[in-house]
């Protein structure tokens, strides 16, 4: 594809990221090191993942079953590893309030928080983007494009660049609900989080199907706009009681 | 110490997150590390850049690069081969850095400064002439050879000067000036034959962690005549920009450095190298004195005075060393650059990182861009971790550290984890579709 085209894709899938990191994180550089220690933690997660399926690649492409248990899988280790990012967020923010508290400053307020878990799951969503969507771009620049058969009505690259997107805010808003759970301990955000990325994950099975891409690549749109309302509307609620 | 820094504000938060809070830590805790990982991070996107542009146009895909290395292995670039070179090239840098520690002990500088001047030169000159004639060639741009023949040694005789002394030209230029220097050698040794390459990073991080650790090793002798003699070793070394203390919270532990009697500006961002004694504080323990850092006046000081006032403290901030207490950092001598290694502590206090090092990772970064971009992004998160652990190490130790070991390492695995498992696993899934 062209290079215009191929800028045109990854701003589609990159986009609203860069906004993000020049709007909120670029200023505070402790932001910009959890971005990148969030990325570095999901691209670890990834690697494991691959380690442990590459037995049983490749997948034979008529049965859709081994790709179920893929995503389960999947989804359930990069919760697991969600996790154990919150504990070690846990244990930074200690260290971060002892030495504030050594050098007479305010510790961290509930924004300092939900900034720090923006840049994490901001660093996710980056990390897909960029292994699942812009690695396969750039050495595809040159003439002609590529379609898959099962997807025959838009180019393979726009909709891996829509489904990144999609996979983009899931990542970065869940992680601030989950964060928020977790803090909290409230079940109904805690629960919220794996199961949306569930779903998500699920309905891009349904992109194995014969012209399955028209129908899934909007609904994740629509899970990814679901997400976005909850985390506002969570975060409003946070905010405005923590007001009080 | 420090007591009431800026009045900390009572917080109403508002409701539009990101929103008025007042100043917190959180504000600019970081930054200096920032500060590092953004040129490191420039150096490799320029590397990566170039290889890409002036790779040969018969640049492998994945699949044909699995082909080609399976069978490239026999034309001249096995194994022994590769391992005799980067052993060769680990004897001549220790013999190099050796010789520049006698020369060092006999005080011989003007000799240092003149090779480092040399080697700044001949880089820009023949390396970069080089890269500018293959750009010109492989982008089709028009300039004739009477302007090229006037513009290159211009641009390079500013550019040597600015790196060679820093004291007489503004930081950003001799920062850029260091850049350029690793670039062109980054590029240049990206030309090596592949395996020689992965030998050479591989033998350079060996040599590094010995080089420095090990009582006898060329670059702790040099470091620990600096440290005796108090004195900076000229070499080429990239200081991160000292922190403009009008912008953040000083939270930094400082060094109990000695003020020129009377001169308080904390604006001052100084360079570090060459001309400069400085009377290294070599006492291990961390106090937190305020005191206000650096004018750029060499001759200064022995006089050890620490400012109680609490207006000034405030205002202060400034100065460098954010964590640790600055030592004279390590050399490394490159077979053909005046480079330094290692990771350290400047004078000013701020993170000093060796040209060697920005070389190294940005070869195995672009030695991972003629493969692939996964394996870049995949290096590429690799040593920045690593350079972060290497910092928290620093910050943990608080001695001269080798920056190689740690990123080298990180990096030549996640390459070679990509490379193997995770580039079919991904393709797997998103030629289907299938994300998550």
């Amino acid at each position: 594809m062209t290079v215009a085209a191929g800028a045109g894709y990854a701003l589609i899938a990159l986009g609203p990221a860069f906004s993000l990191f020049a709007g909120v994180i670029a200023k505070k550089p402790f932001l910009v090191l959890t971005l990148l220690s969030s990325t570095l933690f999901w691209l670890v997660s990834l690697i494991v993942l691959s380690g442990i399926w590459r037995g049983f690649l490749p997948l034979k492409s008529g049965a859709w079953w081994p790709y179920v248990i893929l995503i389960l899988t999947s989804v359930a280790f990069q919760e697991g590893v969600r996790l154990v990012f919150w504990r070690l967020y846990k244990k930074v923010e200690e260290m971060l309030d002892a030495f504030a508290d050594r050098i007479a400053k305010p510790r961290l307020c509930l924004t300092d928080k939900m900034l720090i878990s923006l840049a994490g799951g901001l660093g996710h969503g980056l990390a897909h983007a960029v292994f699942f969507c812009l690695s396969l771009l750039t050495p595809a620049f040159g003439q002609a494009t590529f379609y898959v058969e099962r997807c025959s009505r838009m180019p393979f690259f726009l909709v891996s660049a829509i489904i990144s997107l999609g996979f983009l805010v899931i990542h970065t808003f869940s992680m601030i609900i989950a964060f928020n759970g977790y803090g909290e301990r409230k079940k109904s955000d805690q629960i919220f989080v794996p199961v949306v990325h569930l779903i998500a994950a699920v309905m891009t099975l349904i992109n194995l199907a014969p012209g399955g891409c028209l129908i899934g690549t909007p609904l994740l749109c629509v899970m990814a706009a679901l997400t976005l309302q909850y985390s506002w509307r969570m975060v409003g609620q946070r905010l405005t009681e923590h007001e009080h | 110490m420090a007591d009431g820094g800026p009045a900390p504000a009572v917080a109403v938060p508002v409701p539009v997150p990101g929103g008025g809070a007042p100043a917190t830590i959180l504000d600019s805790l970081g930054e200096d590390i920032t500060r590092i990982v953004g040129p490191v991070s420039t150096c490799m996107l320029i590397v990566v850049l170039l290889v890409s542009i002036l790779s040969s146009p018969s640049s492998p895909s994945p699949l044909t690069a699995a082909l080609n290395t399976a069978s490239a292995a026999g034309a001249g670039d096995d194994l022994t081969s590769a391992l005799i070179t980067a052993g060769t090239f680990v004897v001549c840098v220790t013999a190099a850095t050796f010789l520049m520690a006698l020369l060092f002990y006999f005080r011989c500088t003007p000799c240092l400064r003149a090779y480092m001047g040399f080697s700044a030169i001949w880089v820009l000159l023949a390396l970069g002439g080089q890269i500018c004639l293959l750009l010109l060639s492989r982008l089709r741009l028009p300039l004739d050879a009477v302007s090229f023949a006037l513009l290159l040694p211009n641009a390079v005789a500013a550019l040597a000067v600015a790196a060679v002394s820093p004291a007489s030209v503004p930081i950003a230029l001799h920062q850029a000036a260091l850049l350029a220097i690793a670039v062109l050698t980054a590029f240049w040794f990206t030309l090596l034959p592949e395996w020689t390459t992965w030998a050479l990073l591989v033998a350079m991080a060996v040599y590094d962690l010995g080089a420095v650790l090990i009582p006898g090793g060329p670059l702790r002798v040099l470091l620990e005549l600096a440290m005796e003699r108090n004195e900076e070793i000229p070499a080429l070394i990239y200081e991160a920009r000292p922190v403009d203390p009008r912008h953040g919270q000083n939270w930094r532990l400082w060094a109990s450095r000695q003020p020129p009697a009377g001169d308080f500006d904390p604006t001052s961002t100084v360079e570090v190298l060459g001309t400069r004694s400085n009377s290294a504080d070599l006492d291990p323990s961390l106090r937190q004195f305020l005191v206000p850092n650096l004018s750029s006046n060499p001759a200064n000081a022995q006089a050890r005075e620490v400012l109680a006032l609490p207006e000034t403290r405030v205002d202060i901030a400034a100065l460098r060393v954010p964590l640790i207490q600055p030592q004279p950092d390590r050399t490394r001598e490159d077979s053909d650059s005046h480079d330094e290694d290692g990771i350290g502590l400047g004078s000013s206090g701020a993170i000093k990182l060796g040209l060697g090092d920005f070389i190294f990772y940005s070869v195995l970064v672009g030695r991972a861009a003629m493969y692939d971009y996964m394996t870049v992004y995949a290096c590429y998160l690799a040593i920045i971790g690593g350079l972060g652990v290497t910092l928290l190490l620093l910050a943990f130790f608080r001695k001269a550290l080798p920056a190689l070991p740690v990123s080298i390492t990180l990096g030549v695995l996640f390459y070679v984890l990509t490379r193997t498992l995770l580039e079919n696993f991904v393709m797997q899934c998103s030629t289907n579709l299938l994300m998550f």
